[in-house]
């Protein structure tokens, strides 16, 4: 039977251990307070209307006898090849679900921790500044991941059974890697410039305006080079966030680059923006402010 | 000792915040005093491991501060000065999420952090959002999440800041709770020297980043001076001019009592001696219990 404590303090007769995964359970509060935020659960389900929308048209492409009707009797209306795979992940709507995602789930990461003067706390704990930053960072993987590889895994395995054969395996062995590579771009990507972004400012809402801004914005000053006669290349596509995940898809798919630049080009500024992130990152996340 | 440190120096840039500091700390609470600008937190912020020394060398329950800051802080709590919270959570989640950080079991932090919010009497308001708490619950949950993995020595720094008088008297309470019969050594930073005088055993006194005096208050009191409180009639002026001349320092309070700060070894009957010199007659003369303003005015050089 437990012994009835009175109210005072008692020693605790467990033992610290210093944990395997000390980012764990930063990472699985992140990820509670997310879901704790009134608009974000709708926000969330919503990222998932890509993926059963796909999942109908691999249906569709499998039973295709069924639905001639609809379509007017055509033949091979919608092909489950790579290429189908790419314009998943790739699609505009998805891609924009992910970042209104980041804007609800992302932005107060850090930026919540420097209002409130948590990081102190954080690191008078036995945490180092990388655990801090994974724990944080794991959050956004989780959202990410669970919008663009589950779905994309998922919508593999039911084309396999919808198919009733291993074909599509053996016509695309690579493709799984594919899937996973372009999802790990773009996690480790918006992982980075969530991260960049709530580190800059203590207002959580402010930073989660820039997040949705700059993203935006990009796409929208992509339109503009592009629509002014004399500026108008394909080099102004790297530019936009959008234009540079579509050149990187492309690639990592093997299909077509929709526009003639290298997609070495946009690896690159992808890689340049996640680079600056870890510096603003290691600069800004420290236990004490220090004011010289 | 709970805390060594040898030399330890370090700087902001062209500003010196420690100037070769050197202590050793043993059981009990001890007071870190000093004026603005003294480096009490900056030390307090080397211990912990947030900075790293110039210079110099020290350990934190034998742990090296260079080289064992996660043992360090596995087994230190830390009472930080400003608010602290996370915004949308409640007390006891954050309290456990803070013991599961320092590496508790999750289920035993859970349990756990019941038990220190009802120590630090939050338990009505545990499951309250934190946002809504007011500035004297927040000191109480800075305190749990400071306790809630049982550490063997507490940091607090200043933590009576921005209290209202009742809310201060409950909170020194806790401390002295803490410190006095929980087995947990205390380092007590703040300005408020009534607070260090009525918690603390030792203390340290640092200014302008060195290190000023150290040790127990009873020793400091005594050793160095000894204090007389004296009230004469007659003409004061001369009487005060001659004790400072014997290289005592001299006080006067509004109500004309002299407060004399006498040297170690040199006997009270000078005062009679230097009475009786400049023709004053002594009313009152009492020896008084040096008050911990009194030597920290007398250390530091201020009034």
């Amino acid at each position: 039977m437990a012994t009835i404590r009175e109210k005072g303090y008692y020693h605790w007769d467990g033992r610290l251990e210093a944990r395997r995964f000390p980012w764990w359970p930063i990472t699985r509060t992140g990820i509670q307070l997310a879901f704790k935020k009134k608009w974000f659960k709708f926000v969330f389900a919503a990222g998932f209307a890509p993926a059963v929308v796909t999942l109908v048209l691999i249906y569709i492409s499998e039973r295709l006898e069924d639905f001639k009707s609809m379509f007017g009797g055509k033949g091979q209306l919608i092909t489950v090849n790579p290429k189908f795979f790419m314009d998943f992940l790739t699609n505009g709507g998805l891609v924009f679900i992910i970042v209104m995602v980041l804007v609800f789930a992302g932005a107060g990461l850090i930026a919540d921790d420097l209002k409130h003067n948590s990081l102190q706390v954080y690191f008078a704990r036995p945490l180092r500044k990388n655990d801090y930053l994974l724990g944080k960072m794991a959050v956004i993987f989780f959202f990410v991941l669970l919008l663009t590889l589950v779905p994309a895994i998922v919508l593999y395995i039911f084309k396999l059974i919808f198919a009733g054969s291993f074909r599509f395996v053996v016509d695309y062995p690579w493709l799984l890697l594919s899937v996973a590579g372009f999802s790990a771009v773009l996690t480790v990507f918006f992982a980075f410039y969530t991260l960049l972004l709530s580190a800059l400012s203590k207002n959580s809402r402010y930073v989660m305006i820039i997040v949705f801004t700059v993203y935006l914005f990009s796409q929208i000053l992509y339109g503009i080079i592009n629509s002014i006669r004399g500026l108008h290349g394909p080099g102004t596509a790297l530019v936009s966030i959008y234009e540079n995940l579509l050149q990187v898809a492309a690639f990592l798919f093997g299909q077509k680059p929709p526009h003639a630049v290298h997609p070495g080009w946009s690896f690159l500024i992808l890689a340049a923006v996640c680079v600056a992130s870890a510096v603003v990152l290691n600069r800004k996340i420290r236990g004490v402010e220090v004011i010289r | 000792m709970s805390i060594e440190v040898s030399n330890l120096s370090f700087r902001y840039g062209d500003i010196r915040a420690l100037d070769g500091v050197s202590f050793k700390l043993g059981e009990g609470a001890v007071g870190l005093l000093g004026p603005n600008g003294a480096g009490k937190s900056t030390l307090l912020r080397i211990l912990l491991g947030f900075l790293s020394p110039e210079k110099g060398e020290g350990t934190v329950l034998g742990y090296d501060i260079r080289r064992e800051q996660a043992a360090i802080r596995r087994a230190i709590g830390y009472m930080p000065e400003d608010d602290c919270f996370i915004a949308g959570m409640d007390a006891v989640t954050y309290t456990a999420y803070f013991g599961e950080l320092s590496g508790m079991p999750r289920q035993e932090a859970m349990k756990r952090a019941h038990e220190v919010l009802f120590y630090v009497g939050l338990e009505e308001s545990r499951y309250r959002l934190l946002d809504t708490y007011s500035a004297g619950m927040k000191q109480r949950l800075k305190m749990a999440q400071a306790l809630v993995h049982d550490p063997k020595l507490l940091f607090l720094d200043e933590p009576t800041a921005n209290l209202d008088p009742q809310g201060r008297v409950e909170v020194l309470e806790l401390i002295g709770d803490v410190a006095s019969h929980k087995d947990i050594q205390v380092l007590l930073s703040s300005h408020i020297l009534a607070d260090i005088e009525t918690l603390c055993a030792s203390v340290v006194i640092l200014n302008k980043g060195k290190l000023a005096a150290e040790g127990r208050l009873e020793d400091l009191r005594t050793v160095d001076y000894s204090l007389f409180e004296v009230r004469v009639k007659g003409e004061d002026g001369a009487f005060r001019r001659d004790l400072e001349a014997l290289k005592c320092r001299v006080e006067e309070t509004e109500d004309r009592l002299i407060k004399v700060y006498m040297p170690a070894g040199m006997d009270r009957g000078e005062i009679f001696r230097a009475a009786s010199r400049t023709g004053v007659q002594v009313r009152q003369f009492v020896k008084s219990q040096t008050k911990l303003e009194d030597l920290f005015a007398q250390v530091v050089g201020v009034d």
